[in-house]
């Protein structure tokens, strides 16, 4: 059971669901009160009622009573209804669309003693209750308790602190947001002062790279001013005879002079901000993949299994791609955007109050419509997103199945279906192309229509019939500033697009970062070097998703060097069994022990190079062989990887490839046939020598003749090991020290092969007779 | 009940084909429309009874949206199929009518009649809508696009696997219709 509130969670959901966060503690006490004192131990939301409607009913477990109290709409006191766990006579769960109904049952043709409907969104938490009365009913007790009067000691406690069953209704509600989205409750803001937080070991190249987009936007500033400096005091005087000819060429000829040397200087500002920015993002963007990479390494199984392949990637590659182009030009071009605006501002009413007010004026409303285009927008590429994921589902569906399209003769219809939505996806782009080709130029019009009204504000008073008298120098300074608000309005109006690409891909970059692995090494682990061998599980309970029990209460113990064959159907558990042993998963109730040490307190690093795993589908890394069989131990020289090999079987057929060892095997090896693989990865067992060995349906996947020459490699590999194997041809298993079938998350069964099959009836017998008939069938 | 289970019923009275135990592949199931029967007793389960044997069963659509009132799965509890209902037209009154009350809750999902908002968040689309079951919010992977049904409609799973319909887009008011339109062929 979960053992304490993850600090997110509570917020999670206050901010995304509308029910409460925990059970109200008045009714909690009330409940323990009728209960004789005895503790809330577990509790769960039925969040429907009898007619369907959204209701709150809660269903406690307590040691000895469950109840179910029924808070009313109004301000009505719950109606609490207790009922004896001794009653009880079993549980019923039917599963629905979105309604499950328990049913709780009492002891034979006796009326059920409650009836509790709820969405899945309740069904984790109702979960571990029912679970807990089944294991009740089947004389495990698991949540025994004394009745010692713990319920008065409990509700004590401060009002704000957990109680009994708040951890597990916590999880079981806020789990699937959390793991849809780790981040959920973290909020912009601090998003992007942490990823500007990675700018902070480059501070020198980032002030000197803003120093630099200062300069360049201060150099914009100076032409047009030296402009309308040139028309007034150089040019118009010297053609209206007042200022020497000579004269006027020599300040001419500086002011250009000066031009000349503020657009060299410009664009070696932006010369060494381009540079420094530049290999400055793509410095941060490093740091991010590096810290990304470890940590994934360091996370366990679950979130792999939770997370799409592509989507982790992506955030290694994509998303760090687009944060390097954030930092590199976004921060830069939007806080420059801003000064530029506020400069040409300043610049517009010194020069000329009026016109100044003219221009600068409508710019935030320009930037209001941008922004407003820029919403717009997004709603019609959510749109066009849908229909693009639906192109690109049949592109997945169609691409890795294509020998099942040809073999059906399906390629007209998957061409079909490919058109129309390939059709569907153009015509949305369309229309967003529609919406900026119209909208921009109307904003381009806007700011025209701004430059064509200091026009005819600016003519009278240059033409001397308005005042106050105009200079056609300023007029020109004027004229060429306003050139310059096209840009930066730009960019400010699209700042919210820029700053939400950038959070919602350091959002990605931070979910995986501050996802925290399940399975955590003690500060001071126990290191057995070497381990015997011995593995023992006690009283194990284990589910993957908090939902389901998949092992339910297991005990066994296995002594050094046994060879321990785990047999049954499919999704009983055997595979889950192993998985506990190498800890890629930590159970949830009981212990997993290797030579009476709990797997828990090892090293985990230390503990899995002592442990060997053949798995059904070898995975071979794109590389070498060598590299391959290699790989847990990179430090073994060519001969130990040649005896390893032999030892595997897989020499012989290794030679007769022209690269031999250094023959590269392909993305997951798929330049192997399926036996070559699998022998690839015994001999990579082999290598690493391991104490304890797990082979699981090692031979399921190829050919008689190969099964023999894989089944002659792992007879030398099990040797003097510890070996658990999963095996549905029970004949692979004939050596085996000791069967247990593995049935629902229990063994039903367990002894040689003989003593099984002695058993008349037995599961064991049953697959065993099935076997020998369809092999002679054959 | 809400308005899908009303279609429902009406699809229930369009289906007449029989009802089948499962003993086999389809083509050979023995007709036996008369030989199971279906009883809430009262333990509160649904009871079914086919010639000597008789067990709690619960319901499982095999088509719950392109034929919901046609082929029932009745699972016994160790989720065996103990016999397929292929249409409730066949069923005796009193049979059809406990079936029916287990089917209203195997098929209830929440019905959509406004939405109050859709954010676009880090991964998750959070949703706030009123169901003719109450106000709810909920979140949605945002790589998982509402479906568009068989039957009409459109149908929204969330990240616990809840589903909520929309039995019919163009009867939601002007707020509701412009927030579901990105998600609305």
């Amino acid at each position: 059971m979960t053992a304490e509130i993850r600090s997110s969670d509570q917020h999670i959901i206050e901010r995304y669901t509308d029910q409460p966060g925990r059970m109200p503690l008045d009714l909690r006490r009330r409940i323990e009160q009728r209960c004789g004192g005895h503790p809330v131990q577990l509790y769960a939301l039925a969040d429907l009622d009898a007619a369907m409607n959204l209701s709150l009913t809660w269903l406690t477990l307590g040691p000895r009573q469950i109840a179910v109290a029924s808070q009313p709409a109004g301000l009505g006191r719950s109606e609490i209804r207790i009922i004896e766990r001794e009653r009880i006579g079993g549980v019923r769960e039917a599963p629905g669309l979105s309604c499950n109904v328990l049913t709780i049952l009492g002891k034979p043709g006796e009326p059920a003693l409650a009836v509790v409907r709820y969405t899945h969104r309740q069904r984790r938490a109702m979960e571990n209750i029912v679970f807990l009365l089944e294991e009740q009913i089947e004389g495990r007790d698991v949540l025994a308790d004394s009745g010692d009067g713990s319920a008065s000691r409990d509700s004590r406690r401060d009002s704000s602190a957990d109680r009994l069953g708040d951890p597990e209704y916590v999880e079981g509600l806020a789990g699937p947001i959390r793991q849809a989205q780790a981040m959920v409750a973290k909020n912009e803001l601090a998003v992007l002062w942490r990823l500007l937080a990675y700018l902070v070991p480059y501070r020198r190249q980032l002030t000197i790279g803003m120093s630099a987009a200062a300069v360049i936007t201060l150099c914009s500033l100076i032409p047009p001013y030296l402009a309308g400096f040139l028309i007034d005091d150089v040019v118009e005087p010297s053609q209206s005879g007042l200022l020497p000819v000579d004269e006027a060429a020599r300040t001419a000829w500086l002011a250009v002079g000066a031009i000349a040397s503020v657009y060299v200087l410009r664009q070696f500002a932006a010369w060494i901000r381009l540079r420094l920015m530049a290999v400055l993002g793509e410095w941060v963007a490093r740091d991010l993949r590096t810290d990304l990479y470890e940590h994934m390494q360091k996370l366990s199984l679950s979130f792999y299994s939770r997370k799409k392949t592509g989507s982790l990637i992506t955030r290694v590659s994509s998303d760090t791609d687009r944060l390097w182009e954030f930092l590199a030009f976004g921060v830069v071009d939007v806080s420059l955007s801003l000064v530029m605006l506020i400069g040409l501002a300043c610049v517009l009413l010194t020069l000329d109050w009026r016109l100044g007010l003219l221009m600068t004026l409508p710019v935030p409303l320009l930037c209001w419509f941008i922004y407003l285009h820029g919403e717009k927008l997004n709603r019609l590429f959510l749109r066009a997103w849908r229909k693009w994921s639906s192109v690109t589902d049949v592109l997945g569906d169609t691409i890795p199945g294509m020998h099942v399209v040809k073999a059906f003769s399906q390629e007209d219809r998957e061409i079909d279906r490919f058109n129309l939505r390939n059709r569907d996806v153009t015509s949305e782009f369309n229309r967003i192309h529609t919406m900026w080709t119209t909208f921009w130029p109307l904003l381009m019009m806007a700011i025209h229509a701004m430059t064509v009204g200091v026009w005819a504000f600016a003519l009278p008073r240059l033409l001397g019939t308005g005042e106050p008298a105009l200079s056609a120098g300023t007029f020109v300074s004027f004229l060429l500033y306003t050139t310059m608000f096209v840009a930066p309005i730009e960019i400010i109006g699209q700042v919210a697009r820029i700053l939400n690409r950038a959070t919602t891909s350091a959002h990605r970059v931070f979910e995986v970062l501050d996802t925290e692995p399940e399975i955590v090494e003690k500060s001071t682990p126990t290191r057995l070097s070497p381990i015997q061998g011995r593995v023992s599980f006690e009283n194990v309970t284990f589910g993957y998703d908090g939902l389901r029990q998949i092992i339910r209460g297991i005990d066994f113990d296995v002594a050094p060097g046994e060879m321990i064959g785990l047999v049954g159907p499919s999704g009983g558990g055997k595979s889950t069994i192993t998985n506990l042993i190498a800890r890629f998963y930590d159970v949830t109730g009981g212990s997993v022990k290797i030579d009476g040490v709990d797997v828990r307190d090892l090293d985990t690093g230390e503990f899995r190079c002592q442990l060997g795993m053949v798995l059904q589908d070898p995975y071979l890394f794109h590389g070498t062989i060598l590299d391959n069989i290699r790989y847990g131990r990179p430090d073994a020289d060519v001969e130990q990887v040649i005896d390893a090999s032999e030892a595997a079987n897989a020499h012989d057929f290794v030679c007769q490839l022209e690269h031999g060892y250094d023959t590269i095997v392909g993305e997951r090896g798929h330049t192997l046939s399926g036996g070559e693989r699998q022998r690839i990865s015994i001999a990579r067992a082999v290598l690493g020598n391991p104490r304890i060995l797990i082979l699981d349906e090692a031979t399921s996947s190829v050919d008689t003749e190969t099964e023999r020459n894989i089944q002659e490699a792992l007879e030398r590999l099990v040797a003097g090991r510890t070996v658990l194997a999963i095996a549905h041809r029970l004949s692979t298993l004939r050596r085996a020290s000791r069967l247990f079938v593995i049935e629902k998350g229990r063994i039903s069964e367990q002894g040689t092969h003989s003593e099984l099959l002695e058993h008349e009836g037995s599961t064991y017998r049953r697959l065993y007779e099935m076997q020998r008939e369809l092999a002679h069938a054959v | 009940m809400n308005s899908r289970n009303e279609k429902q019923r009406v699809a229930v009275m369009r289906h007449t084909r029989d009802l089948m135990p499962s003993t086999g592949f389809g083509s050979a199931r023995p007709k036996a429309s008369s030989a199971l029967t279906l009883e809430r007793r009262v333990d509160g389960q649904l009871w079914a009874s086919q010639r000597d044997k008789q067990l709690p069963v619960w319901v499982s659509r095999c088509f719950p949206w392109s034929e919901p009132s046609r082929f029932i799965s009745l699972r016994d509890t160790e989720d065996e199929e103990f016999a397929l209902v292929r249409d409730l037209e066949h069923l005796s009154p009193g049979s059809r009518a406990a079936l029916e009350i287990s089917l209203a809750e195997a098929g209830f999902v929440l019905e959509i009649i406004g939405v109050e908002s859709c954010e676009e968040e880090v991964e998750i689309r959070t949703w706030v809508v009123r169901t003719r079951q109450g106000r709810r919010s909920f979140q949605t992977r945002r790589d998982e696009w509402p479906r568009d049904m068989p039957g009409g409609g459109l149908l929204i799973s969330d990240v616990s696997g809840d589903l909520f319909y929309v039995p019919d887009t163009e009867s939601l008011d002007s707020k509701s219709r412009s927030l579901l339109w990105a998600f609305v062929d």
